[in-house]
C-alpha cells in the first residue's frame, strides 16, 4: 500500500515508463495531417460524345484493412456535376460539407426564372476546388485527396478535370486517379486516345469501357473491391448508381501468374 | 484538495507519471512530417527574341513520375489584355516546373497587369512587368514558386524582349533561353544556333586569332524552324517532353498562337 | 398618443409607468403600413404569399423578390421595413449555416423560429438599439425521410432503430410568425401587414386546423386572400409573389421554391374571378 495519496491511481514510472506528456498537446505547435488515414482507391472517368461517365468502388481502407465497405465516393453537386474522390475519406467528407454550404449560399442568389442556368457548373466547381486545394497545400495543411470533376461545362460541352492535394490541375478525355492512373488509364487511352475520339464515343461504349476498367482494377489493386458506384452525366441530368456489382469475372489468368508467393517459377 | 496533495512525491521514492502538474507543451522527440508541397510536372519551354518579335514555345505534356497526366496542359499564358480571353494582350508568360505554382503565379501576374492598366490608363511595359514578376517570385523566397518562368514581349522600341527567371526571382534579359526538363538538351543547341557559340569566321586565323561569328537577330522563319528542331530533338531524348507544341509569337500586330503535334511516345 | 412628450417612448430600455415599451409599439405601427404577407400551413406543405406594392413603374416586373429562401427548405417573408426584413433573413441564413456546422444536418423550422425570436427580442431590451420594424413569417418543411447527415458516406446499419422511435411521425410543414417584440407563435395560417385583418378572417374560414387543405388548394386560397386584402388599397398597383415548400414526394421535393408561373397565373385568374363574383353579389 502506497501512503502517498498523490501517487494513487497513477502508473509507476519504473513499471510503465514515463508518461509522454506531449499527447496532451494543449499548446505547442499546430499539428497538421501528414498522411491519409482511411482511404479510397482509384476513380476512373471518360468523356463521351454527350457527357461523362465516372466510377469509383465503395471501399474505404484503413491501411491494408478493408474497413468500410459501403462508402459512396461519388458525390453529386447541384444535381449537375459529379465529384469522384480518391484519398482520405474524412477530407472528402469535409469537402462534401464545404461544397454543400457553397451550394446553399449560391442558391440564395439564383432564381427559378433562369431554370438553373446560373448555377455553378462543373467548370466553376473545378476552379473553386483547385483554389481550396492549393490554399490548403500552401498552408502545409493539405486535404489528402485526388479528385475528378465530371459534368457539363460551357455550352453544355462534356467536362472532365482533376485536382489533387497539391492543387495541381489538368484535364483530359480520360482520367484516372491513384492505381487507376497506372492500370486503367492505358486501357482508356487505347479506346479514347484524344478529344476527337471522345466526341465519337457513344454512352453505351463509354459505360462498358469504364466497367471493364473497374474489373481490371479489382483484379490487380489490393485496396479495391467488387462493389462500386457509377455515374453518367449528360444533358438529361445525373444518373448515379451506387450499388453495382462487378460481373463476369474470370480469375483464370491467376493460374498463369508466376514469381510470387509459394510458386516461384 | 489540490492544495492538500500538491507537489511531487518525495524524492527517493519511485517516480510516478504526472510527478507534478503535467506540462503538456513539451514535444517528445521528432514527429514525422512527411508532406512535401511540391511536384515536378515535367515539360520544357523556350523563348527566343528577334528584331521585332519574340517567340515562346512549350510542349503540352504534363507528367507525374513516369505517368502522363494529360497530353494537353498549356504552359504558355497570355498576360493582361481585356477580360478572360486577354483580348489585345502583348505579354506572354511561360512557366515550367510545378504546375500548380505556375498557375498561381500566372493568375497573380495577370491581375497585376490588368490592374496596372486600370490605374494608369496605359498597358504595362514589358520591362516593368519583368521587374514586378521578379518581386513576386522573391516575395516567396522562403516558400518559393517552384517554377522557371520566361516572360516575352516587345520593348518600348518595338524590339523583341525576353526575360528569364530562376524560382526565387533572379532575372535577366536574354536573346534566348530554354527552361524545364529538357533545358540541358535545348540550351546548348540555342547557344550554338542563336548566339553562334563555337561558330567561328572561316579563315579568320588560328588559335586565339580565330574570330567568333558575330550573333545578330535572326529572321522569324529561321527562329520558327529552330523552335521545331529544338523540340523534336528534346522529344527524342527526354521522356517528360512530348505530345504537343504550343507556340506564341508576339509582334506589333499582337499575339499569334499555334499548336502542332509532337511525338506521343 | 399618450406616450408623446412623456419621455418613456424615447428609449428601448425604459418602461412606461403602466408597463409598456413604446418603441416596440411604434415598430408595430411600421408593420401595419407594410404590404400584406400571409402564410398557410397545408397538410402537405406551406405556402407563402405577399402583396408586393409597386413603388415605381421604373422597376422591372417580377424582379426584386420579397420572399427569401433560408437554407434549402425554409422561406421567409415580412411586412414592415424592408431592410429590417433583409437583415433578419441574413441572420436566419447564418443561424441555419452554423446549425449545419454543428449538427451536420438541416435546422428544424421550430428551432430557427426560436433563435429568431430570441434575436428579435434582444433588440427590445437594450438602450441604443431599435426594435425590428417588421413582422416575419417563417414557413418550411422538416424532412420526413431519412435525412443523410451532411458528408455521410454510407447507408448506416441495416438493422436496428436507426435513431427513430417506431410509430412516431417525423418532419412535416411548419409555420411561425415573429413580431417586433420577439413574440413568436406557431400558426396554421398567419397574416401581417396592412390587410392582415381581412386576410385573417379569410384564413379563419379555411378551417386549417382540420388539416384537410392540400398544398395546391392552399396556393389558390393564398392568391385569393392577397387579392381580398388588397381591396382596401385598391389605388396602388401590386404584384403577387408566392412561394411554396412541399414534402419529398410533393412538387418541390422538400425545397422552398417559387410557385411555378403557370400555377400562379391560374391562381391569380381564379382570385380575380372570385373578387368579381363578390362585387356582383354586393350589387
Amino acid at each position: 500500500m502506497n501512503h502517498l495519496p498523490q501517487a494513487w491511481g497513477r502508473p509507476r514510472d519504473d513499471v510503465y515508463g514515463a508518461y509522454d506528456a506531449s499527447h496532451f498537446q494543449m499548446s505547442g505547435p499546430t499539428q497538421h495531417s501528414s498522411r491519409p488515414i482511411v482511404t479510397g482507391t482509384s476513380v476512373v472517368a471518360v468523356k463521351f460524345k454527350d457527357g461523362v461517365v465516372i466510377a469509383a468502388d465503395n471501399l474505404a481502407s484503413y491501411g491494408s484493412l478493408a474497413r468500410f465497405t459501403d462508402v459512396k465516393r461519388l458525390r453529386t453537386f447541384n444535381s449537375k456535376s459529379v465529384l469522384g474522390f480518391g484519398g482520405d475519406v474524412s477530407d472528402m467528407q469535409y469537402l462534401d460539407r464545404l461544397l454543400n454550404s457553397l451550394s446553399v449560399r449560391e442558391n440564395y442568389s439564383t432564381s427559378i426564372d433562369d431554370s438553373g442556368k446560373s448555377d455553378l457548373d462543373a467548370h466553376n466547381l473545378h476552379r473553386y476546388l483547385s483554389k481550396v486545394m492549393y490554399k490548403r497545400r500552401s498552408d502545409f495543411n493539405p486535404l489528402w485527396n485526388h479528385i475528378l470533376v465530371a459534368g457539363l461545362g460551357e455550352k453544355d460541352a462534356p467536362f472532365l478535370a482533376s485536382v489533387d492535394l497539391l492543387g495541381t490541375t489538368f484535364s483530359s478525355p480520360t482520367l484516372a486517379t491513384g492505381f487507376g492512373a497506372h492500370l486503367a488509364q492505358p486501357i482508356l487511352r487505347r479506346q479514347v486516345p484524344d478529344e476527337a475520339a471522345s466526341k465519337e464515343l457513344s454512352q453505351e461504349k463509354a459505360v462498358e469501357l469504364i466497367r471493364e476498367c473497374m474489373k481490371v482494377l479489382f483484379y490487380r489493386d489490393a485496396r479495391s473491391m467488387d462493389k462500386y458506384s457509377i455515374a453518367v452525366i449528360s444533358k438529361s441530368g445525373v444518373d448515379l448508381k451506387e450499388d453495382e456489382k462487378l460481373e463476369n469475372q474470370s480469375w483464370a489468368f491467376a493460374e498463369g501468374i508466376r514469381g510470387y508467393g509459394t510458386q516461384v517459377n | 484538495m489540490a492544495s492538500v496533495f500538491s507537489g511531487a512525491p518525495p524524492a527517493g521514492g519511485p517516480g510516478y507519471s504526472f510527478k507534478s502538474t503535467p506540462t503538456p507543451s513539451q514535444a517528445s522527440g521528432i514527429r514525422e512530417h512527411s508532406f512535401y508541397p511540391y511536384a515536378d510536372n515535367g515539360g520544357s519551354t523556350l523563348g527566343i527574341s528577334g528584331a521585332d518579335f519574340t517567340i515562346l514555345a512549350g510542349d503540352t505534356r504534363s507528367t507525374s513520375g513516369y505517368s502522363i497526366n494529360t497530353r494537353y496542359e498549356p504552359k504558355l499564358f497570355k498576360i493582361g489584355g481585356e477580360g478572360p480571353d486577354h483580348v489585345g494582350a502583348t505579354l506572354v508568360l511561360s512557366v515550367v516546373g510545378f504546375a500548380a505554382d505556375g498557375h498561381a503565379l500566372k493568375e497573380r501576374l495577370d491581375t497585376i497587369v490588368k490592374m496596372y492598366k486600370y490605374q494608369h490608363g496605359k498597358p504595362m511595359s514589358v520591362a516593368a512587368c519583368a521587374q514586378r514578376l521578379s518581386h513576386m517570385l522573391y516575395g516567396k523566397r522562403f516558400f518559393p514558386y517552384y517554377v522557371h518562368a520566361i516572360l516575352g514581349g516587345l520593348d518600348e522600341e518595338g524590339k523583341g524582349a525576353l526575360y528569364s527567371y530562376d524560382p526565387v526571382g533572379s532575372y535577366e534579359r536574354e536573346q534566348c533561353r530554354a527552361a524545364g526538363a529538357a533545358a540541358s538538351l535545348i540550351m546548348p543547341f540555342l547557344d550554338n544556333q542563336v548566339n553562334f557559340k563555337n561558330q567561328y569566321m572561316p579563315g579568320s586565323g588560328e588559335g586565339h586569332a580565330l574570330q567568333q561569328r558575330v550573333p545578330e537577330p535572326l529572321p522569324r522563319a529561321d527562329v520558327e524552324a529552330l523552335v521545331k528542331d529544338a523540340f523534336d530533338g528534346a522529344v527524342e531524348r527526354h521522356i517528360e517532353v512530348g505530345d504537343g507544341l504550343q507556340t506564341m509569337i508576339i509582334t506589333k500586330e499582337g499575339i499569334e498562337e499555334r499548336y502542332a503535334p509532337l511525338k506521343k511516345d | 398618443m399618450t406616450s408623446i412628450g412623456t419621455g418613456y417612448d424615447l428609449d428601448n430600455s425604459v418602461f412606461s409607468p403602466d408597463g409598456r415599451n413604446f418603441q416596440v409599439e411604434y415598430a408595430v405601427k411600421a408593420v401595419e403600413n407594410g404590404g400584406t404577407s400571409i402564410g398557410i400551413r397545408c397538410k402537405d406543405g406551406v405556402v407563402l404569399a405577399t402583396e408586393k406594392l409597386v413603388t415605381s413603374k421604373l422597376m422591372k416586373a417580377g424582379a426584386n423578390k420579397r420572399i427569401a429562401t433560408v437554407d434549402r427548405n425554409i422561406g421567409m417573408v415580412s411586412a414592415g421595413l424592408l431592410p429590417d426584413g433583409r437583415y433578419l433573413v441574413s441572420r436566419a441564413r447564418q443561424e441555419t449555416a452554423s446549425w449545419r456546422q454543428i449538427y451536420k444536418s438541416p435546422m428544424p423550422v421550430a428551432s430557427l423560429a426560436g433563435r429568431l425570436g430570441s434575436f428579435v427580442q434582444m433588440f427590445t431590451m437594450n438602450g441604443g438599439l431599435r426594435p425590428f420594424g417588421i413582422t416575419a413569417i417563417v414557413g418550411g418543411w422538416d424532412s420526413e425521410g431519412d435525412m443523410a447527415v451532411d458528408g455521410q458516406v454510407g447507408a448506416g446499419p441495416s438493422v436496428g432503430a436507426g435513431g427513430k422511435a417506431s410509430g412516431k411521425k417525423y418532419g412535416g410543414p411548419f409555420l411561425y410568425m415573429i413580431e417586433p417584440s420577439g413574440l413568436y407563435w406557431g400558426y396554421y395560417g398567419a397574416a401581417t401587414g396592412k390587410g392582415r385583418q381581412a386576410a385573417k378572417s379569410e384564413l379563419e374560414k379555411l378551417d386549417l386546423s382540420a388539416g384537410a387543405l392540400s398544398l395546391e388548394q392552399g396556393v389558390k386560397e393564398a392568391a385569393r386572400i392577397i387579392y381580398v386584402a388588397h381591396e382596401d388599397s385598391k389605388d396602388k398597383e401590386f404584384e403577387l409573389e408566392m412561394t411554396w415548400v412541399s414534402g419529398l414526394s410533393g412538387p418541390t421535393k422538400g425545397q422552398h421554391q417559387e410557385v411555378p408561373k403557370e400555377l400562379r397565373e391560374e391562381a391569380e385568374r381564379l382570385a380575380k374571378k372570385a373578387l368579381e363574383g363578390d362585387d356582383e353579389m354586393e350589387e
